[in-house]
């Protein structure tokens, strides 16, 4: 009779837990989920927001690994919330959304001007999405924006989203900006965050005429010359205050924000060349540590020494170019030198005066010179950063040619 | 050797498992929130404590061989004492496991069941549990040795694979909120070393209870370097955690690791460490619990009890309305806990046996003189 009631309860118990689980299981179950890789939000005249979803089709990731373009499933919707967005795509859809392959989180200037930390909570909130997630900040609509993103070389769209910040490593056009990073530095009392900046092609190829080696490194999304099927490009910066959009940054100013920040290995610039007047020399440089920094926060206009060390070798090559001569490339260091701490200080002061936004990160230095947080909180970082005064000394050791040293 | 008894690696492993369990969820957290960038400082500050406490527990427990608290009670107060502290420390074990096991089962609601009802989830751990009852204490014991290494190792693992996203300049202003707040006030913290309620229990249980010291002092000793390790892992990696709650901060963590394109989600391998971390601790809470029930009953049939201590821990899980409620306890009742019951109760109760067994000691010298 034990054994009788003890195996019923057991099979009780058993039968519970598959009802009970089947729910879970069923509803994390690919057959019932819609894959979201990107998600475009931009304001709506009768709502508050439009939200673009892209999705990925079964054809796009088949198991084969083929690499066959399928064209992505790109529905929108307008809504008073991102979580209403969503939930009314969930019924259109027939199938929920499921935000864990999601890569890229886009928004326009329209909506970052009036600030994005609902949809940001809102997001990080959501146990799908990834903190890998990159955020962009369209010049153009987001639905825009994904609609005409067509990847050349990747057949997965997926994966083109994936490595899109690849290629900041070396030319440091863009900057590291997911969403774990974003939310991180929207609570943070000592510094603000930023976000990539992307846009449609739209100059007119005729300017060509009109380039020159500064130019090409004052370009911004939207302001490039780039021609191809991708309609679509990232780069410089989009500056927030706090969760508003402010400013947007160049190429040039990019990389110093990189710099500033050590996320950058490596990256070219044109600077003059000192012996041939007129002339720009391409360089790689190389940072050799982390740049040292140290704020002064004596006053209420906080002092900010950075000194950066970089090692560079001459990437363009002309006629009748002596590259072993130890003058010549103490020169072109010299050289180097000069530009980089103008660059550095110019961006440095567009974010202190112009933008009035720590997106370098140098508040984080500050919090040293007090011994508690009270004595930290009071010197409001944020509030004094537009009184900051730089001095930046850069030190670049240029060391030759690549494969020709002399022609 | 008896095998039924704990050698020195399982003793060690089954403190450690108390405070790893616990700061898979809101631990670290609770740290931060009370020490704030002064954090690692106050740990390493409290940690020392801790293990001169460690130490005074060995010392006043050594003239108790092989008797455990509830044993120490009964000699200084007899039966009325010993079923007083017997009954807090079965109501201490059982409320706090038990929130715990909701608080761990909520967050894995919120991640990997979000349709299932809370109750079931918690039942199969009440299930693992009975089930883990019912074998020998030791199988417990070595199941625990197994997995807890690698709990301690994905720690480990966490902390540097992480390290590429540290802001290690987040340790500045070096004192947090003011040497009072860092010292004095800091001392709450002394709460995460939970894991010592168990040396009280632990002398009977001994292959060789000579070894007491080495244990306190190494469990201790760990237990420092591993909350050392998951605090600085949440200072450095997140502004954030001062200012906003998240259900597990240590999961939050995980989601940041990332090797390339090819290796990346290693958050489910954390949580199934930590679903079976969980599932040990319940067992030996569980089984203490019941081992100080028989003592202070003298019920000789442990299987009877199995299920009625199962189905504590499911009701107690179940009672608070909300996670709020749960998150209450866990971060506002249990740190006042600890060091009420653990700190000052115990070892009170410990200082007072040995000055009554000294006393004790001198009257029956001077019987003998006279």
């Amino acid at each position: 009779m034990y054994k009788l009631f003890r195996n019923a309860f057991i099979f009780i118990l058993i039968v519970s837990f598959i009802i009970a689980f089947s729910g879970s299981y069923a509803s994390l179950s690919m057959d019932n989920l819609a894959y979201v890789l990107a998600i475009g939000i931009d304001t709506s005249d009768e709502n508050k927001l439009e939200v673009t979803f892209e999705f990925s089709t079964t054809a796009s990731a088949s198991e084969t690994g083929s690499s066959s373009k399928t064209t992505p499933i790109i529905n929108s919707v307008k809504a008073s919330s991102l979580s209403n967005a969503i939930n009314l795509m969930n019924s259109y859809m027939g199938k929920q959304l499921n935000m864990s392959h999601c890569k890229i989180i886009v928004f326009s200037e329209e909506i970052a001007y009036q600030g994005i930390s609902d949809e940001i909570y809102t997001l990080i909130n959501d146990t799908q999405v990834r903190p890998s997630a990159n955020i962009l900040i369209s010049k153009c609509r987001a639905k825009y924006f994904i609609k005409q993103t067509k990847p050349e070389l990747e057949g997965l769209i997926s994966k083109y989203y994936e490595i899109l910040t690849n290629s900041s490593k070396y030319t440091g056009f863009i900057p590291d900006s997911t969403i774990g990073n974003f939310f991180n530095n929207i609570i943070c009392k000592s510094c603000n965050p930023s976000a990539i900046l992307c846009g449609t092609n739209q100059t007119d190829i005729a300017n060509y005429a009109s380039q020159n080696s500064e130019k090409d490194f004052s370009i911004k999304a939207s302001e490039t010359q780039l021609e191809g099927q991708n309609n679509t490009e990232s780069i410089g910066t989009a500056v927030f205050k706090d969760d508003r959009l402010v400013g947007e940054l160049n190429a040039i100013e990019t990389i110093s924000l990189l710099t500033m920040r050590n996320e950058i290995n490596r990256f070219l610039i044109s600077v003059p060349d000192p012996i041939k007047k007129g002339n720009y020399l391409d360089i790689y440089l190389s940072l050799d540590a982390h740049p040292k920094i140290k704020v002064d926060t004596t006053t209420s206009s906080p002092y900010i020494k950075i000194k950066a060390k970089f090692s560079g070798r001459i990437y363009s090559m002309s006629d009748q170019s002596s590259y072993l001569s130890p003058e010549v490339l103490q020169a072109i260091s010299n050289s180097c030198n000069s530009y980089l701490e103008s660059t550095f200080s110019n961006y440095a002061y567009k974010t202190s005066r112009e933008f009035q936004s720590d997106i370098s990160g140098f508040g984080k230095y500050v919090s040293s010179n007090f011994f508690t947080t009270e004595e930290s909180d009071n010197y409001k970082w944020l509030d004094n950063y537009k009184n900051a005064f730089f001095d930046i000394k850069v030190d670049t050791s240029v060391n030759s040619g690549m494969l020709i040293t002399e022609t | 050797m008896n095998t039924s008894k704990l050698n020195t690696i399982d003793a060690i492993m089954l403190i450690l498992t108390i405070v790893v369990t616990h700061t898979i969820l809101s631990l670290p957290r609770n740290i931060l929130l009370v020490t704030k960038s002064a954090s690692i400082i106050n740990l390493i500050y409290v940690s020392i404590i801790t293990i001169l406490i460690a130490y005074l527990i060995f010392r006043l427990m050594k003239n108790f061989s092989g008797l455990d608290l509830v044993d120490i009670s009964e000699y200084l107060g007899g039966k009325k004492l010993k079923t007083i502290m017997g009954i807090i420390y079965i109501v201490y074990f059982l409320i706090s496991s038990s929130i715990l096991l909701r608080n761990f089962c909520e967050s894995l609601k919120i991640i990997y069941y979000p349709i299932t009802q809370i109750k079931f989830i918690i039942l199969l751990f009440i299930v693992a549990l009975c089930m883990a009852n019912r074998l020998d204490f030791s199988a417990t014991i070595k199941t625990n040795s197994l997995i807890l290494p690698f709990v301690l190792a994905s720690m480990i693992f966490l902390f540097f694979a992480n390290m590429n996203k540290f802001v290690p300049e987040r340790i500045f202003p070096i004192l947090g909120d003011g040497v009072f707040n860092t010292f004095g006030w800091g001392l709450i913290n002394i709460a995460s070393f939970g894991g010592i309620s168990y040396l009280y229990f632990l002398p009977p249980l001994l292959n060789e209870p000579q070894k007491m010291k080495k244990i306190s002092l190494i469990s201790m000793g760990i237990t420092a370097i591993y909350l050392i390790l998951c605090v600085s892992t949440l200072l450095f990696m997140f502004s954030f955690f001062l200012d906003t709650n998240e259900i597990t901060p240590l999961y939050n963590a995980t989601r940041y690791i990332e090797f390339g394109n090819f290796f990346q989600r290693l958050e489910s391998i954390f949580l199934l460490f930590w679903i079976l971390a969980v599932a040990c601790y319940m067992s030996i809470v569980s089984k203490f619990s019941m081992k100080i029930f028989q003592k202070i009953t003298k019920i000789e049939n442990k299987k009877e009890l199995i299920d009625i201590f199962g189905f504590l821990i499911f009701a107690i899980s179940i009672t608070p309305k909300n996670f709020a409620i749960s998150e209450k306890y866990e971060t506002e009742i249990y740190p006042y806990l600890v060091i009420g019951i653990v700190f000052v109760l115990s070892i009170s109760i410990l200082i007072l046996a040995n000055l009554y067994k000294r006393r004790k000691k001198s009257v029956q010298k001077e019987e003998q003189h006279v």
